[in-house]
């Protein structure tokens, strides 16, 4: 079986196959619905046990699970990996861990229990694999390294169902071979690892992966191109995606969205902020990113995964009936049919491929959006004490009103369409913009040195409801004032105590108290209230799978976990993905 | 030979070392004086790759990458610890493939590079000059004048255009040429001749586009300069004395002329460095050019000042060969 890496020249873990063939972690959270549940316990054999303030975490492994060199896995590895990475700087958790735990305790060969210097009721999220984790480090191997942080690992022990049986020097290739020994790994009690070997490879930019697949030489493509995936989709009918049509795309549970420095004067202002939301027209946005093969959200989480069960369809009534003050008037700013402008939109040009079914729109290209509605965004614009002069809005004062945005350049072009539209949308709008395209807009946004830029700060499990995974850091006393760098994913600078109340609740109640997804759908009201960023679709990747030689593949009829390759999730793809008979 | 060492050579290695000196001391101060981070660029790096890191974490991460990028103590002390490292041929390890070291990776990448870039690079000179000059020399001959038809219109058409045209024709619509890669996906690297062919047929492509665009500026550069020395004295002069047209052409036209024309391969030799980006984006080559993209794309910071000094001392060093090889070519330096 064949599947896109990165390419690289020795190329990182998450695209040649380790996170997802090799290493494992004590548990996983599917971003879709998993084989057994959502929840996977992998070398743990129960969920973390916590004591009642939260500030002991009890861990029971797995009997039974061997590294490939022949050597059992125990509460050894556990405790020394923990014990390695609080003690050693420069190692990823070493301050997450070092700052967290007192100390540790191995009670017994399968047992390690977490003594925690506060009251901590998601520590395990540091072990949960979404996309990726901490994963366990063999003791035996590491213990007799002089240098742990330069140690290269190569040929690493595996814990995962394949060993690396070759590869080349220059990250081209990738090649891995199933265990002979494949059931004494954790996922054999999940079904037969039926693929003998797997390659991840380079194979070069969208066109040559779409021509390598016409041809029936790479199985998986890990992202194309739209304009490459409409053409897999006339061209080889072998090929499948998430959906079985448009928009054919995985819904990553990430978020790209419209991100504001809500410290900027004008954008410190909410009418401000929605005022530049109903200046954008969703439908285009979406045709000039994704074709029109985006799965769109109104609020502030991804409408993917499970969230459209915990989140978009509960508040769907709620927002039907949201109104913000507009001039002194009440104003419905949803608008339910967006997604099927959307659908109407795209057909145009892609014809029969588009769906015409109403729900089948709703699932596949997301539900409503906000009104493109230039008048009411004028009268917030003047609500907010803003002047109109020559056509460009100001400030309240006078002075320049200017919001750049800043996007992500050639390394993304699909961001950079939406972002260029958006600016189009905005420029209409008489707002001075420009569009910002920067190799690497993470520093400069994590520096507060920005207007807005079209990226995401927003992750989430995507098969579990809590939202405390990126929430975390948006409380305000991680908050760092523009020009200096944050501390987490709260880059918009975004401070509300109503969210911080929303967040210390969160901390309080377990991980799977029903509580939590009441307090997720607080927070995105009030998001939504205040929209501090303005939520546009899903991130979108175009997997693309062909059945000519394999069968099985995790689809939205059968979402047994993410297809998309550089994500840890793939492991469970192995137990599921059976060789066609010839 | 006392007068060539103290007034052509000494001066000279002056120059070179100075170039190199200069050359690494922008390469150091320029990233600090960048308004981007690297320590802060690699934890965003991070974090938008999927990880959702605590704050503790974060804060943490700031600490050891400082302390690992040598970007602790004041811009004094980190510039002699870089010359320190620099000097023992260390580069540091890359950030992005960390422990691995730059040079390791640069060392791998490298050959590729050049074993595409070099004698492409040639065999267009050779063939652009030599056709230049001819054309110069017989300008009624026919075949040369369609030569120069062609080198004038593929010339000024960009070379990413002339390889994704030559990609899809050669590789997909009449694959007889892979679209990919330096050696086909599943090979090693080996100095075996089955490899070495394998290593040909791949890089005919690529090498064909470099050949095809590179010609038409030497063929043109060569005909302007000799368009000129047909009408000297002294080239009319052996025409009178009645000697054979080629050794009129070879030794008194193409070698008054090929000064410049060798100024400027050194030039070219020694941006191989950094002139492959596109070429080896294009053909998957997993040379220098595709080793930088990744790097910028990863803010590695240490393999972009890896390769940046790389390509400082590539140029400078080319540079100063030719300076050498000068007086060879030319009896006036050598008379001076």
């Amino acid at each position: 079986m064949t599947s896109t890496a990165g390419g690289a020249a020795t190329a990182a873990f998450w695209i040649c196959g380790l996170q997802q063939l090799a290493l494992d972690a004590l548990w996983y959270i599917d971003p879709d619905a998993g084989i057994d549940g959502v929840w996977d316990n992998a070398l743990a054999s129960e969920p973390p046990i916590y004591n009642d303030d939260f500030t002991q975490m009890t861990v029971k492994l797995r009997e039974g699970i061997y590294w490939s060199d022949g050597v059992e896995f125990t509460a050894d590895d556990l405790y020394y990996t923990v014990d390695l990475l609080k003690n050693t700087p420069g190692m990823s958790n070493h301050g997450l861990f070092d700052g967290s735990i007192d100390h540790l305790e191995q009670p017994d060969r399968n047992t390690v229990v977490f003594y925690l210097k506060a009251p901590n009721s998601r520590f395990h999220a540091a072990f949960t694999v979404r996309w990726g984790a901490q994963y366990i480090m063999p003791k035996h191997i590491f213990e007799q390294v002089e240098d742990p942080v330069a140690f290269k690992y190569n040929p690493p022990v595996s814990l995962g169902a394949y060993t690396l049986r070759d590869f080349d020097p220059n990250g081209k290739w990738y090649l891995w071979e199933r265990r002979e020994d494949w059931q004494r790994t954790s996922v054999a009690r999940l079904g037969e690892v039926s693929v003998k070997y797997v390659m991840y490879i380079d194979p070069g930019p969208s066109d040559k992966r779409v021509i390598a697949q016409i041809a029936h030489e790479l199985d998986v493509i890990h992202d194309i191109t739209p304009e490459g995936r409409i053409t897999l989709a006339r061209e080889s009918p072998s090929s499948v995606g998430w959906f079985p049509s448009f928009p054919w795309a995985h819904p990553d549970p990430t978020l790209p969205a419209i991100i504001y420095n809500n410290e900027r004067p004008g954008l410190d202002k909410k009418e401000v902020r929605w005022a530049l939301t109903l200046a954008i027209d969703i439908a285009q946005v979406a045709l000039a990113s994704y074709k029109g093969a985006a799965t769109i959200s109104a609020i502030h989480v991804p409408p993917t995964g499970m969230y459209p069960q915990y989140y978009h369809e509960p508040l769907e009534p709620w927002l039907n009936d949201f109104t913000i003050q507009v001039g002194g008037q009440d104003y419905k700013p949803y608008d339910p049919t967006a997604a099927q402008r959307i659908a109407d939109l795209a057909r145009e040009s892609l014809g029969d491929l588009v769906p015409t079914d109403p729900d089948t729109i709703k699932q596949y290209i997301g539900a409503g959006w906000w009104k493109y509605d230039l008048d009411a965004a004028e009268q917030l614009m003047l609500d907010a004490g803003m002047q109109k002069i020559d056509g460009k809005w100001a400030l309240p004062d006078g002075s320049p009103f200017s919001v750049p945005l800043m996007s992500l350049g050639e390394s993304n072009p699909t961001m950079n369409r939406a972002a260029a539209m958006v600016v189009e949308n905005w420029a209409a709008f008489g707002i001075d913009t420009t569009l910002d395209a920067q190799a690497n807009l993470w520093p400069i946004m994590d520096a507060g040195e920005y207007a807005a830029a079209l990226a995401w700060t927003i992750e989430t499990w995507g098969g579990h409801p809590d939202l405390f995974f990126f929430l975390n850091s948006w409380h305000s006393r991680f908050y760092v004032p523009s020009g200096q760098p944050d501390m987490g994913s709260n880059s918009m600078r975004w401070q509300n105590a109503d969210l911080d109340r929303i967040i210390d609740t969160m901390q309080r109640i377990s991980f799977d108290d029903p509580q939590g997804i009441e307090l997720g759908q607080e927070y995105c009201k009030l998001a939504v209230q205040e929209m501090p960023i303005t939520p546009l679709m899903a991130y979108n990747v175009f997997t693309t799978m062909d059945t000519t030689y394999f069968t099985g593949y995790p689809s939205i009829d059968d979402p047994y976990t993410n297809p998309v390759p550089n994500w840890g999730n793939t492991k469970y793809m192995f137990v599921k993905v059976k060789p066609r008979e010839a | 030979m006392r007068r060539f060492v103290l007034r052509y050579l000494i001066p000279r290695i002056t120059q070179y070392l100075t170039i190199i000196f200069v050359g690494v001391t922008v390469t150091f101060v320029i990233p600090r004086l960048s308004p981007t981070d690297p320590v802060e660029a690699q934890i965003s790096t991070i974090t938008a790759r999927g990880s959702t890191l605590d704050p503790q974490s974060i804060e943490s991460m700031r600490v050891a990458l400082t302390e690992l990028y040598g970007l602790s103590g004041s811009p004094v002390e980190q510039y002699f610890a870089f010359w320190g490292r620099l000097l023992r041929g260390d580069l540091g390890p890359s950030l992005s493939n960390f422990p691995t070291p730059v040079s390791e990776l640069i060392g791998q990448a490298l050959p590729y590079t050049l074993g595409l870039l070099v004698p492409a690079l040639i065999i267009s000179w050779t063939m652009g000059n030599l056709l230049g000059a001819m054309s110069s020399y017989y300008p009624k001959n026919r075949p040369l004048n369609a030569i120069e038809v062609l080198g004038q219109v593929v010339r000024p058409i960009p070379y990413y255009i002339v390889a994704l045209v030559l990609l899809v024709v050669f590789g997909y619509f009449v694959p007889i040429f892979p679209f990919s890669g330096a050696y086909p996906i599943g090979t090693h690297p080996n100095w075996s001749i089955e490899f070495i062919l394998t290593y040909i047929y791949h890089a005919v492509l690529p090498a064909a586009t470099l050949v095809l665009v590179g010609f038409g500026g030497w063929f043109v550069g060569m005909k302007s300069l000799t368009s000129n020395i047909i009408s000297e004295d002294y080239v009319e002069f052996a025409e009178t004395a009645g000697l054979k047209k080629n050794k009129i052409l070879f030794s008194y036209i193409i070698r008054t002329a090929l000064l410049p024309q060798l100024t400027g391969l050194a030039m070219t030799l020694g941006t191989v460095f950094s002139g492959a980006l596109i070429m080896e984006v294009v053909f998957g080559y997993p040379g220098l050019g595709s080793l930088t993209i990744r790097a910028i794309y990863s803010n590695d910071y240490s393999m972009i000042m890896g390769i940046t000094i790389y390509s400082i001392i590539g140029v400078a060093t080319a540079v100063f060969l030719m300076d050498l090889l000068y007086p060879l070519f030319d009896p006036r330096v050598r008379y001076q």
